[in-house]
């Protein structure tokens, strides 16, 4: 990353969509540089597309046949992928978080979600938008992360109200704890998948920022 | 193998009705097994070559009376299974009789089994229709004329004692036939109208539950809408008024909802708040409506009280709507955001339901929580 300077490349079938998204790159406070690769994947790996710092993917640019191998190549190769799609069943959304995708949005979620996401994302950080919390919140895997009553409270409230100075105000914390308790969360479910280099990445900045000690690390690792 | 419950109801009727005529032809065929053919028998017993096949013959006769008393008793028809081999004993027992029947003796006292065969017979076939006892009686009739033929010097007092015993031998059972397949005929319509009758019967049951739940819904209505449609009626309430309106709106979305309850649907919770955001939709208001996760199907008046608050809020909304739904198997939270100013909203009445209100400005955010009252395992 370039200082403050961000790129992106948009992968999207729909051309509407990438103008769509560009426009709020453009206002972004810094302004991120957008690359629209046309809905061709050969356009993220190469050219202009391959530098970006951020990856926004449409997941079903073939609709109903989610590209997760193409989300699993990306983020081997250590990019940093906001996936950007339809509404989704829980599954799938879980599927990408697991896969290490940083985001997963919702097209219904505009640009007070893909923005902040597209920053998270080209730093290296998560980012939950209300709809990935709602699916984390109702996630009744067993193998799921134990999330504490808090988290748990936070993550709810911050679904149903998509506003976290809501959130803050309703449950009467500042906004910055509101954050660390989403952030915790998405490190609790980086912590049980696969590992993945945005993964340890993610868990790495976690233990750094003092979001998590070594001793949460252990309840998983072992 | 009656699954129809229609066959069901005829079997049972048939056995009703005929049971009286099955006691009365078994008591006759058991009369005269152990009254008129044992003495004869007895009497006849150093002309028989050999004797023990007559005492054969007539065990097996007197087996398959067992077998129809046994069933009587239970009030039960013969099985279908059974009734076939059970004609088959009758038969053989009859050329069994024969074959050990003395040279000339064809229709007289010592032939027993030419009277008593058709008579089991009879009991073995009683629910049949009436060829199937006209095809038994003529087996019968020709293995005895065959006999005779056979075993006697065919003279005119032979022909005319055979002739004159195959009389009652055939007419007799063959009456009690012709009443058994008269009451068949009876036995299917009392079955028809049973069946209808009860047919009618669970109609009018249906019908008498959905007019309560009828009544109960109308009921619902009469202490909210009614009031609003009178004092519009009248002229008390001014419909250009906004809080009349909003009332007008909120009523419209329960009579929604109310309709929505009576459908049968995989999540009624979901659907039901559905009904209640399209009202909103209606008026122009966004609504966004976002469900995660899954939990039980919930009794109405608990679903009543998760939409009702939402329902206000979302006919009351001025431009837009966020409605959400996050649950488990012990935990339903319904949550809705709008724009619709400070609102009283009406308490939950169901147990373990809780409302939750909280404003800032014309924001509103209304959150209600079902929790299961009993902790899971």
């Amino acid at each position: 990353m370039a200082g403050d300077h961000i790129t992106a490349v948009i992968v999207d079938d729909h051309a509407a969509i990438a103008a769509g998204v560009r426009y709020w790159c453009e206002r972004a406070e810094p302004p991120i540089e957008l690359i629209d690769a046309r809905a061709r994947m050969a356009n993220v790996w190469t050219g202009p597309g391959a530098l970006a710092d951020v990856v926004i993917f449409d997941l079903e640019l073939v609709p109903g046949n989610p590209a997760f191998g193409e989300l699993r190549r990306l983020v081997d190769e250590g990019r940093r992928v906001v996936v950007y799609s339809q509404h989704a069943e829980s599954g799938t959304v879980l599927k990408c978080v697991n896969l290490g995708a940083l985001a997963y949005l919702t097209k219904t979620e505009g640009p007070e979600h893909l923005v902040p996401a597209i920053q998270a994302a080209a730093a290296g950080r998560a980012y939950t938008g209300p709809s990935l919390g709602g699916v984390l919140v109702a996630d009744d895997d067993p193998n799921r992360p134990r999330l504490s009553q808090r988290e748990v409270e936070v993550l709810r409230a911050w679904f149903a109200s998509s506003s976290k100075e809501l959130v803050a105000a309703k449950l009467k914390i500042s906004v910055k704890t509101v954050d660390t308790h989403i952030e915790r969360v998405r490190v609790k479910y980086a912590n049980v998948g696969r590992a993945a280099r945005t993964k340890s990445e993610l868990v790495t900045r976690a233990l750094h920022d003092g979001l998590i000690t070594l001793a949460d690390l252990g309840d998983s690792a072992s | 193998m009656a699954d129809d419950p229609r066959i069901a109801i005829e079997r049972a009727t048939r056995a009703q009705l005929t049971s009286r005529l099955r006691v009365g032809i078994l008591a006759t065929a058991s009369a005269g097994l152990t009254l008129l053919c044992l003495p004869n028998i007895v009497r006849g017993w150093e002309h028989y070559q050999p004797a023990w096949v007559q005492l054969v013959s007539f065990t097996m006769l007197a087996g398959v009376l067992g077998v129809e008393a046994a069933l009587v008793v239970r009030g039960r028809l013969w099985p279908a299974a059974w009734r076939w081999p059970a004609v088959g004993v009758v038969v053989l027992a009859a050329v069994l009789s024969y074959s050990a029947l003395p040279h000339g003796h064809a229709a007289s006292a010592g032939d027993w089994v030419f009277g008593e065969a058709t008579w089991v017979g009879l009991v073995v076939l009683l629910s049949r229709p009436l060829r199937v006892h006209l095809a038994f009686l003529g087996l019968h009739w020709g293995v005895a004329l065959a006999n005779m033929l056979l075993t006697t010097d065919v003279d005119r007092t032979t022909v005319l004692r055979f002739a004159t015993g195959s009389i009652g031998v055939i007419g007799y059972p063959l009456c009690m036939a012709v009443t058994a397949a008269a009451f068949r005929g009876i036995a299917r319509s009392a079955a028809a109208a049973k069946w209808e009758t009860e047919q009618v019967a669970a109609a009018e049951a249906a019908a008498a539950e959905s007019h309560r739940r009828r009544q109960q819904r109308f009921a619902d209505l009469d202490l909210s809408t009614m009031p609003l449609l009178e004092g519009l009626a009248s002229g008390r309430l001014d419909p250009a008024d906004p809080a009349v309106r909003r009332e007008c709106a909120v009523e419209a979305a329960r009579m929604r909802r109310l309709f929505a309850e009576v459908d049968v649907v995989p999540n009624r919770l979901l659907h039901e708040l559905r009904h209640c955001a399209e009202v909103a939709d209606r008026k122009g208001v966004l609504v966004e409506l976002d469900a995660r996760g899954q939990w039980p199907d919930l009794p109405l008046p608990v679903r009543r009280d998760l939409t009702e608050a939402p329902l206000t809020v979302l006919a009351t909304a001025a431009s837009w709507a966020r409605v959400t739904v996050v649950g488990g198997p012990d935990l339903v939270s319904v949550n809705v955001l709008a724009d619709c100013g400070p609102l009283d909203l009406p308490r939950p009445a169901a147990p373990g339901v809780r409302l939750e209100a909280f404003g800032t400005g014309e924001r509103l955010w209304v959150e209600v929580r079902w929790q299961a009252t009993t902790s899971p395992r």
